[in-house]
């Protein structure tokens, strides 16, 4: 834990090359500026879910069809339509958002289960839809022009997840803020106080579709290549949710400590040398022990709150069994 | 013509497994209020079971089945006796994380015992069929159809005949009001999920007749089990085969319309339950809010 984020804080003052002068061995491993950049964007992946997810108590499963739509706009604008990378990045945010209004107007008027599996259906079909579509490259996907700089993209991911986490920090000091939060509570009461609770609803969603669109563009350079496998993938779909609820859900930071906590176990996990099947039944069974034992994310062990004991986890316990 | 009623009769044959995959869901999701995200690696447990049989010790996969749901009703019991009871207050968000990482290490423990071969059962009557006129019923599909029907018959004659029918109709309607005139909540919850688990074995059963079987093969049916309640409504047996069976007649004639294929199966599908969900949110026939 303390290692990788002394890396992230050292990250900014130093390049490879003069972390190799300065004898720091984790600094020169590639491998970490990708798994650093890799928590960078789940954190803005799991920033973004929180926005709709946490604060407005929508549980959103249809999520990774923003980050898809925005990898693929920017896949498209560069590869195809030749644009410089920064103009098409700024492209993929308001797409995803546009998006968002749309599908959004119609599915939020469902609630809980029936807006979960909506959504759901939502990610799954725009990829299949694209997968189909021979102007972006049906199943082979897009190829963009290789650009060689993990810095560059970690810094991207970075500010990316500055932004997200900022934006949620702003939210949850404004009156739309407050508005979200009593939508989650009561949406009937917060109508009835004078929250227009379509606007408000549909702006959280667009936010978020904003946010997550971003990183998929990001990620699309980064990885300069996208197709349906590598930007729909229904595992990192409920990665991102996985993150904000065990990192604490409703909260600026619990996205943060999640992605940190969760993308960096998954990686110890795979590269374990136990083999990803076991990796899978590691984290299935830390999934239902998070899930079971510390509902409110591990956020909660922070500030004083509350502390990590025996005694917290009977008493979560008692709260949610029969 | 004679092929369009072809592919109405494939249709038919194909939402009768829906049928069969969605009764438990649907019983799951009605009286635990739990969308159950593991419930299509239920179903392959339950089509391994049959490999394993037919395989080993050459057992029919028809005759195989009541194994399955013995087997799954066993596990279902334990899951949630044992660990889902332990959230089924938390909000549903909770619930769904909880049974997706159930759903990892199925998957997960199926990839380890059986690997990811694919897995076919394959009796001597498979290929061949019914000829009516120009329309072909192949046997399987037909024993399949069958099968659901029957589960569907058992599962109403359960909450309408018997008193446990009665006890988990009266969990599903209020749970401390059933509280209160006795009936025991964890032994009634874990019985429900673990009818629900059989009822999905004998669902996989009936799948590997017709489908190679992997670890990751259920995934797919957990969302159609989502659409075929959406498209019927939740709370009845008789929404879950409306819905089943309208679910496999737009797959099959979505996927022959000019201009689609086979690549927008799950396109097809969450476009109508989107429009469904929107137009009517209670679904077909459904009553339960």
């Amino acid at each position: 834990m303390i290692v990788p984020l002394a890396y992230v804080v050292l990250a900014p003052l130093t390049s490879i090359d003069a972390a190799q002068q300065a004898g720091l061995p984790l600094l020169t491993d590639r491998l970490w500026f990708r798994i650093a950049t890799t928590v960078a964007m789940f954190v803005v992946m799991a920033s973004g879910w929180n926005i709709i997810g946490g604060l407005t108590g929508y549980a959103s499963f249809g999520n990774i069809a923003f980050f898809g739509l925005g990898a693929y706009t920017v896949g498209v604008l560069v590869a195809n339509r030749g644009w410089p990378f920064p103009l098409a990045l700024l492209v993929a945010p308001a797409l995803a958002a546009l998006f968002a209004l749309i599908v959004g107007l119609p599915l939020l008027r469902l609630r809980g289960h029936y807006f979960a599996v909506a959504t759901l259906g939502v990610g799954v079909a725009v990829g299949e839809v694209i997968n189909n579509t021979s102007q972006l490259g049906a199943s082979t996907g897009l190829t963009l022009p290789i650009v060689r700089s993990d810095l560059l993209f970690f810094y991207l991911m970075l500010a990316a997840a500055g932004v997200a986490v900022l934006t949620t920090w702003i939210i949850l000091r404004t009156r739309f803020g407050y508005g979200l939060l009593a939508i989650r509570e009561n949406e009937e009461a917060a109508a009835v106080i004078g929250v227009n609770t379509t606007f408000y609803k549909v702006a959280a969603f667009c936010i978020a579709a904003a946010l997550t669109g971003l990183a998929g563009g990001i990620f699309a350079q980064w990885s300069s290549f996208v197709n349906q496998e590598n930007v729909f993938a229904i595992s990192d779909n409920v990665q991102m949710i996985l993150m904000a609820v065990v990192g604490g859900a409703g909260t600026v930071l619990g996205p943060v400590a999640g992605a940190i906590a969760l993308e960096l176990l998954i990686q110890t996990l795979a590269g374990g040398g136990s083999g990803a099947v076991y990796s899978q039944i590691g984290l299935g069974v830390l999934l239902a022990a998070c899930v079971i034992f510390i509902p409110r994310g591990v956020i909660d062990f922070f500030g004083g709150r509350s502390r990590l004991s025996l005694r917290y986890f009977r008493r979560t316990l008692r709260e949610t069994s029969v | 013509m004679s092929q369009f009623a072809q592919q109405v009769v494939l249709g038919l044959l194909l939402g009768g497994v829906y049928v069969a995959v969605a009764l438990g869901f649907s019983l799951v999701w009605g009286i635990l209020n739990i969308v159950n995200l593991a419930h299509g690696a239920l179903v392959i447990v339950g089509s391994y079971i049959t490999w394993d049989l037919f395989a080993r010790l050459h057992i029919d996969p028809f005759l195989s089945l009541p194994v399955d749901a013995l087997a799954l009703f066993v596990i279902g019991y334990t899951l949630q006796r044992g660990v889902i009871n332990r959230v089924i207050r938390a909000p549903l968000l909770f619930t769904f994380l909880l049974t997706f990482g159930i759903n990892l290490v199925i998957v997960s423990l199926l990839l380890l015992i059986f690997t990811a071969d694919f897995r076919s059962v394959t009796p001597s009557y498979s290929g061949s069929g019914l000829h009516l006129g120009s329309v072909i019923i192949p046997y399987i599909r037909l024993g399949g159809l069958v099968v659901a029907l029957l589960l569907a018959g058992v599962l109403w004659a359960i909450l309408n005949r018997t008193r446990i029918g009665a006890a988990i109709l009266a969990v599903g309607a209020d749970r401390d009001a059933a509280q209160l005139v006795g009936v025991d909540l964890r032994h009634i919850y874990a019985l429900t999920f673990a009818i629900g688990a059989a009822f999905a074995g004998v669902a996989g059963g009936i799948i590997s007749t017709f489908q190679s079987i992997t670890p990751t093969a259920g995934d797919p049916y957990t969302l159609q089990a989502f659409a075929v309640v959406i498209l019927g409504g939740l709370g009845r047996v008789s929404a879950t085969i409306a819905g089943g069976l309208a679910f496999g007649l737009i797959e099959v004639l979505g996927q022959s319309a000019p201009g689609l294929g086979s690549g927008y199966a799950n396109a097809i599908a969450f476009v109508v339950l989107v429009a469904v969900l929107v137009v009517r949110p209670r679904g077909l026939l459904g009553r339960l809010a």
